[in-house]
């Protein structure tokens, strides 16, 4: 058997928390300063909604960069403060306790925890802050101009078909043992990540990775708190 | 030979050394009174000047030292042994620095003259646009009063406390120099005959205001008002009254001058060019008197010393941070400017620097000390980061609904002065609608309906009182906030490579987010706020009190290079 360490990668949209990015890029719109800017970026951030919601069975990526537009010329003062009211107000009521409870067996089994998030740093780190039981945490990060977002994400983005090919990389530096690892992730460009480990599972799955995990013959999960 | 510059050391270099300080009861003094105190005991003696006489201006020391929370530190270190460890180091002078001779006695002012390495002159008259006579009494004449000693004693120099605002309305970098022969605005310039033009204004206003034709027209108009009001006014109460308006008209005629005439040579108000006249006095003194003009920017909160946050008075981005957190949205203010902010414990380690600089001979003539040239806070983002603060504070504390979920959102906005929603329009809708409120009414509508645009006349009324004082504010900080785009530079000070990490001047580490909403922000909710909205104060009230012993028990085991004299009951 081999010695090298495992570790348990989760997608914390849809298996942590039960909201995504299109809600913090709503919040974060919806406070913008200046009543002109808040109503002009909430509008942009409704109306990119559908296009998010279709793209994200699928391309994910342009999904992603589509739904952070709207966080243009925002200071990175004001995200990281409405980051920290975002993760107090809305996104601690939306963390799924079954999805934390998992995150806590796989701790107790020795994995290490990895967790991939399609949320922003400011809000990610944030929120890292009351998942102890995480090593390490990767998500997107926007870009900064002169102290003000430009609205786009840098690269990787996390949410797209790369994450299998980020998690090849991720084994590779820090010798994991992939074919002894889990995985938990719910939405349709994650069956690449799922399928590099010996251990996937689909949580809460969208269309397209309920129809591949059962046509993969992968566990199924589906709860709601 | 090398020219790298020479690593002094804060602690060895002012070991033992005498200091006078001007100024102690200011918020730059105390500071730094309580971190050379707490940072170096090794210190010899500081001679602290207070205004006062006999055993009262003692009494004044040991109030300040006992009721700010400044000396906390120091009483929790010292417990005790707080009045002996303070009386082997200070002896308190009672002077004045607007009188001659700084206002001492003769013997301890020969004393002192004798003693004392180096003055540190913090006190000056910080006000805008006070009446020209106390800026001219406080900030120049001091200034020359202090150059007098050094001049007449044995080896001292001077460390005199400016601000870098003397560079009046101007854009641009602000070099480390001072400019000795014209004004801001270009105006040719000689600081002695600046000096007597300014002693004849005031001579002039003094006349005027002397003129028995003055005292007419104030007599008559007093009896005109009298009469309105239905009284018949007897001789003496009408003298009185015209005597308490001549008082008023003459300080008001006296500002007035000042800003006149500050205005005119291209400095936006009476301090900053009662500041560097006296910078330009010193300067042609400069064969005689050794000094270093030391030019703090915006002075603030304190970073870590004596503890985060702290702060206190009517300081320059107080009001501006505490109209954030009001209804008011529209803060003049020119994206891009630099309001140049420094905290008062950076501020405290650079004076002791210089200080240093000063003892060894090494000073240069001038330094800045502020962080638009190392470390850039444009006046924009401080107003963001302000109404952030503002937010974070009114969702948890806010003492309403109202206050939680709307006020807390309603973000002030840096914006042109002009813009239609600013203060003045603002004013004069709400003078309207008060005046409608209270004289526009149709006659005939219920009781009810009159009594209550009654009472929301009363609060209209006060809305604009308050406007009106929202409005000189924002009127005095205008040229910081919106009419200039300035930086000072600030690298004087890197010629003096200091030892000890404790002490080194580094604005490039302040991060200002947390600066402003964990530190300042705090700092001036608690210590500052309560004043503008005339709450108590809050004071600092120690285990032991400290009492300054006229003949302290001398440290045992303790190396001092000077012996310390005992605290003199003539002194104080």
């Amino acid at each position: 058997m081999s010695a090298k360490p495992t570790a348990a990668f989760f997608r914390a949209e849809g298996v942590l928390v039960s909201s995504g990015v299109m809600q913090a890029a709503m919040f974060m719109a919806g406070q913008r300063a200046g009543m002109r800017e808040r109503a002009l970026r909430f509008g942009q951030a409704l109306a990119s909604a559908p296009l998010f919601g279709l793209l994200g069975q699928n391309d994910r990526t342009l999904g992603n960069r589509v739904a952070h537009l709207c966080y243009r010329d925002m200071t990175e003062d004001r995200i990281v403060v409405l980051a920290e009211e975002y993760v107090d107000d809305v996104l601690s009521e939306k963390i799924l306790d079954s999805g934390i409870e998992l995150l806590r067996r796989a701790k107790a089994d020795g994995h290490r925890i990895v967790v991939l998030s399609e949320g922003i740093s400011e809000i990610m780190e944030r929120v890292r802050e009351k998942w102890r039981y995480v090593d390490d945490l990767v998500c997107n990060r926007l870009e900064y101009r002169a102290g003000k977002a430009t609205g786009k994400l840098l690269d990787p983005v996390i949410g797209g078909y790369e994450g299998g090919k980020w998690l090849s990389q991720y084994a590779a530096v820090h010798d994991i043992d992939l074919s002894r690892s889990f995985a938990y992730a719910g939405h349709g460009p994650d069956l690449l990540l799922l399928s590099q480990v010996g251990h996937p599972c689909a949580v809460n799955p969208d269309f397209t990775l309920r129809k591949a995990a059962r046509e993969a013959d992968w566990p199924l999960m589906d709860y709601k708190a | 030979m090398s020219d790298a510059p020479v690593t002094l050391s804060i602690r060895e270099t002012l070991a033992g050394k005498h200091i006078l300080l001007t100024g102690a009861s200011g918020f730059v003094g105390k500071v730094w009174l309580a971190m050379v105190l707490n940072d170096i005991p090794q210190i010899g003696r500081i001679y602290v000047l207070l205004r006062g006489k006999g055993r009262g201006v003692k009494e004044r020391f040991e109030k300040i030292l006992n009721e700010s929370p400044v000396f906390k530190p120091l009483h929790e270190a010292h417990e005790g042994r707080m009045s002996e460890f303070i009386s082997q180091r200070i002896e308190v002078v009672a002077g004045d620095v607007s009188q001659p001779h700084l206002g001492m006695d003769p013997e301890t002012e020969a004393r002192l003259r004798r003693d004392v390495d180096v003055v540190l002159h913090c006190a000056g008259l910080v006000d805008f646009n006070p009446d020209i006579r106390e800026a001219l009494s406080s900030n120049v004449e001091g200034a020359m009063h202090v150059a007098d000693f050094v001049e007449s004693s044995d080896h001292a120099s001077v460390l005199h406390v400016s601000t870098c605002y003397v560079a009046g309305h101007r854009d641009g970098f602000v070099t480390e120099t001072i400019v000795t022969d014209r004004s801001p605005n270009g105006t040719p310039l000689h600081a002695a005959d600046e000096y007597a033009k300014l002693q004849e204004i005031i001579a002039g206003v003094q006349a005027e205001n002397d003129d028995p034709a003055t005292e007419v027209n104030l007599r008559e108009d007093v009896v005109r008002r009298l009469a309105e009001r239905g009284h018949q006014g007897d001789y003496k109460r009408v003298t009185d009254m015209v005597g308490r308006l001549k008082r008023k008209r003459l300080r008001e005629m006296m500002a007035k001058a000042g800003t006149d005439r500050a205005k005119a040579l291209g400095w936006p108000n009476t301090y900053t060019y009662t500041k560097a006249l006296a910078e330009l006095l010193l300067e042609c003194r400069s064969d005689r008197v050794r000094f270093a003009s030391f030019r703090p920017a915006i002075v603030e909160s304190a970073m870590e010393f004596p503890f985060a946050g702290w702060n206190e008075g009517f300081n320059t981005s107080g009001p501006l941070v505490y109209l954030a957190g009001t209804w008011f949205r529209h803060v003049p203010a020119a994206a891009g400017n630099a309001l140049d902010v420094i905290p008062v414990d950076s501020v405290c380690r650079a004076l002791s620097i210089v200080l240093c600089a000063l003892i060894r001979g090494e000073a240069s003539q001038v330094y800045q000390c502020g962080s638009s040239d190392r470390n850039f806070l444009p006046v924009d983002r401080l107003t963001e980061l302000s109404a952030l603060g503002h937010r974070q504070h009114l969702r948890k504390h806010g003492s309403d609904a109202l206050e939680r979920l709307v006020l807390s959102r309603w973000d002030a906005l840096a914006a042109d002065p002009e813009h239609v929603l600013n203060v003045t329009n603002i004013r004069k809708l709400m003078g309207q609608v008060t005046r409608y409120l209270k004289h526009g009414m149709p006659e005939k509508i219920p009781s009810e309906v009159r009594e209550w645009a009654d009472d929301l006349s009363k609060t209209t009324d006060s809305g604009v009182r308050k406007l009106r004082q929202i409005e000189d504010v924002l009127e005095m900080f205008m040229p910081f906030t919106y009419q200039h785009f300035c930086v000072f530079q600030c690298r004087a000070i890197d010629r003096h490579p200091v030892a000890e990490r404790e002490f080194r001047f580094a604005p490039e580490d302040i991060e200002w987010r947390s600066y402003w909403l964990d530190v300042h922000m705090p700092g001036l909710r608690r210590w500052c706020f309560p004043e503008y909205e005339d709450k108590p104060k809050e004071t600092y009230a120690p285990q032991t009190p400290f009492r300054l012993l006229d003949a302290p028990v001398p440290e045992s085991g303790e190396s001092r290079s000077h012996a310390p004299q005992p605290a003199r009951e003539e002194a104080g």
